[in-house]
């Protein structure tokens, strides 16, 4: 009966209804599209530098895992003593610099021929590899995203870049152009920002870092299998604060949304509560409706905003092929759960305003 | 010792004659009252403004009885019938409701009692706009807490004439068809008393006759008690005693036929 009657409210104020869905929709993919953005973007940008191939990544001290924060502080020479030590096969320095041209990206200035080493060199989409100059390869998604071929140009650092190629991507950054012409450009002549490290076999990692512990004892030394684990949001400085304060945004805006909704229902339906409190309902029963509305309310916002979710991520990575939103179950749960409880929440003072309620008063009500 | 006060302690109140007068004309000595009030008074408080709404009113009302109970607006017979039916608590005296005494009890007892004891039918119908007829009267029994009984749902709606009307809303419904099926949830959980407010108040004249033969009807063929609220001598001639109010107090109690 409880159902009946709370089914036909919601469908009797269909506009009220509709509004409070989608808001608690909202809510929903706010909660589960901020995560899965920036949770996505950097899973896949540790799974393409995982994608390099190297098995062990050389950085300064001090350095983060984030390679958008490096600088270029070490001596591309250090290659040379790394050579020496028993195990390593291959070295590449890299120096990394932003571009932040229409987006933050990352650029990689490579040897074309160390990168190659390790990596197993660049599938060709189009074009062809780099050679020297201002030159730059670019990854197939940069190339969908901004409508780049072989022989166009693209302005980077305040310097027009001719696009030599287009490759698949997954190896490392999306844009890649030779060491030497960034080196020149950024004064960073025979430095490298890191060096990617290719052992024998891999068993001879955790042996070959050991050496590099003994040999360069402050520098940050990692073994990229480990580098999907160590890219989260807690270890980049800012995030995981970010991503809470949106999480509290939108358990806020949940709860004022299911607030107002219910206490307007409250005041309309006052006549209402009345009635059922003259027909000898009990504060928990009349409590149970008004919860039970909330509760209804909340579960289809829920699954309007896990539709929301999924279209906003396709709407996203249709407008900027780059970006990934991942969207997990362990994270829809998550925001039904907040979702919910910032619903409930919302409706426990006018259910327990409506539960009061002085039956003549209520009566009286016009 | 028995708790109910006697005949000759009603004496004490001051309202011998009217007492003695319908205990006399209807035969009914020795049962005990299903409704009785001693020395009630309400007085409404507006910051430092007092209005006594009911000053003293002794009032009884045995099983199987219709009383109708008239009287100028104003006059606290609204405010009477909420005290009596236990939506609100008097300032001083006593409600007795089968025996219970309404002073005595918490919010969340007297509601139980209300839900187990009381029907209530208003002058404004006061349906639930979004449930069918049918579910307005279901939703009394779904309170009660007994179920849905479908064969007294099905003698109650055929003895209000609403079988066909029970898929309708109450926006679909006429005032007439509205108050009986306020009528009908107010009766579907067999209550000992029934509380009506100005039930033909908001009716035409043919709708009011037929909701209080109704209610008479209701009062004959199955024994219930009914308390009916009216400044309609029309509606109170359908009563089996009427009471007169004035200024917050029954001023006598003559029986109507």
């Amino acid at each position: 009966m409880i159902a009946q009657l709370v089914v036909r409210n919601l469908f009797h104020r269909k506009l009220r209804t509709l509004i409070s869905v989608l808001v608690v929709g909202v809510e929903v993919a706010l909660v589960v599209v901020m995560v899965g953005l920036t949770t996505g973007m950097l899973q896949e940008t540790a799974k393409r530098i995982e994608g390099i191939g190297a098995d062990i990544m050389l950085q300064p001290p001090s350095s983060s895992v984030f390679l958008a924060f490096s600088s270029a502080p070490m001596p591309i020479r250090i290659r040379d003593r790394l050579r020496t030590i028993g195990g390593v096969r291959a070295v590449a320095p890299v120096l990394l610099q932003s571009s932040t041209s229409g987006g933050l990206d990352v650029v990689y200035g490579i040897e074309p021929e160390s990168f190659r080493a390790i990596s197993g060199g660049f599938v060709l989409h189009e074009g062809r590899e780099l050679r020297d100059g201002y030159e730059v390869l670019v990854d197939d998604w940069y190339a969908a995203a901004r409508k780049l071929h072989a022989g166009d140009v693209l302005r980077l650092f305040d310097h027009d870049f001719t696009v030599v190629g287009v490759v698949e991507h997954g190896k490392g950054a999306r844009l890649f152009v030779p060491i030497r012409t960034l080196q020149q450009m950024f004064g960073a002549v025979d430095k490298a920002s890191l060096f990617f490290i290719k052992c024998t076999r891999a068993e001879q990692t955790p042996q070959v870092m050991e050496e590099l512990r003994t040999l360069f004892p402050r520098y940050e030394i990692r073994p990229l299998k480990d580098l999907l684990s160590m890219m989260t949001t807690s270890n980049l400085p800012g995030l995981d604060a970010f991503n809470r304060s949106m999480i509290a945004l939108a358990v806020v805006i949940g709860f004022l949304v299911i607030l107002l909704s219910m206490y307007t229902t409250i005041l309309e339906r006052t006549r209402e509560i009345g009635v059922l409190k003259s027909l000898g309902a009990s504060k928990a029963y009349i409590a149970r409706i008004f919860l039970a509305e909330s509760a209804l309310l909340c579960a289809a916002g829920i699954l309007v905003g896990v539709g929301f979710s999924y279209l906003t991520q396709a709407a996203l990575t249709s407008l900027f092929p780059t970006l990934s939103v991942q969207i997990t179950p362990a994270w829809l749960l998550r925001a039904a759960a907040i979702a919910f409880g910032a619903g409930l929440a919302g409706a426990a003072y006018p259910t327990w305003l409506a539960s009061r309620r002085d039956p003549i008063q209520a009566l009286a009500y016009e | 010792m028995s708790s109910q006060p006697s005949r000759w302690q009603a004496v004490e109140f001051g309202d011998r004659i009217r007492r003695l007068s319908w205990r006399g004309s209807f035969g009914r000595k020795g049962l005990e009252p299903i409704l009785k009030t001693e020395n009630l008074w309400k007085i409404y408080r507006s910051s430092k403004v007092e209005v006594p709404a009911l000053q003293g009113v002794n009032f009884e009302v045995n099983p199987g009885e219709f009383v109708a109970v008239m009287g100028p607006s104003g006059c606290g017979k609204s405010t009477l019938l909420y005290v009596m039916g236990g939506l609100t608590q008097p300032t001083r005296g006593r409600v007795l409701v089968d025996g219970n005494d309404l002073a005595t009890l918490s919010d969340a007892e007297r509601t139980r009692l209300r839900r187990h004891k009381i029907g209530f039918v208003f002058q404004r119908f006061n349906l639930l706009p979004t449930l069918t007829a049918r579910g307005n009267i279901a939703i009394a029994q779904h309170i009660h807490g007994n179920g849905f009984d479908p064969h007294r749902f099905a003698m109650i709606t055929r003895m209000l004439g609403l079988t066909e009307r029970l898929h309708h809303r109450p926006a679909e419904l006429s005032g007439g068809e509205q108050q009986r099926v306020a009528l009908a949830r107010a009766v579907i959980h067999e209550p000992k008393l029934l509380l009506a407010d100005e039930p033909t108040g908001n009716l035409d004249t043919r709708n009011s006759e037929m909701v209080l033969g109704l209610l008479r009807q209701l009062n004959r063929e199955l024994g219930q008690t009914i308390v009916m609220i009216t400044h309609n001598p029309e509606a109170a001639a359908y009563a089996s005693r009427v009471v007169h109010m004035r200024d917050g107090v029954i001023v006598d109690g003559i029986p109507a036929d």
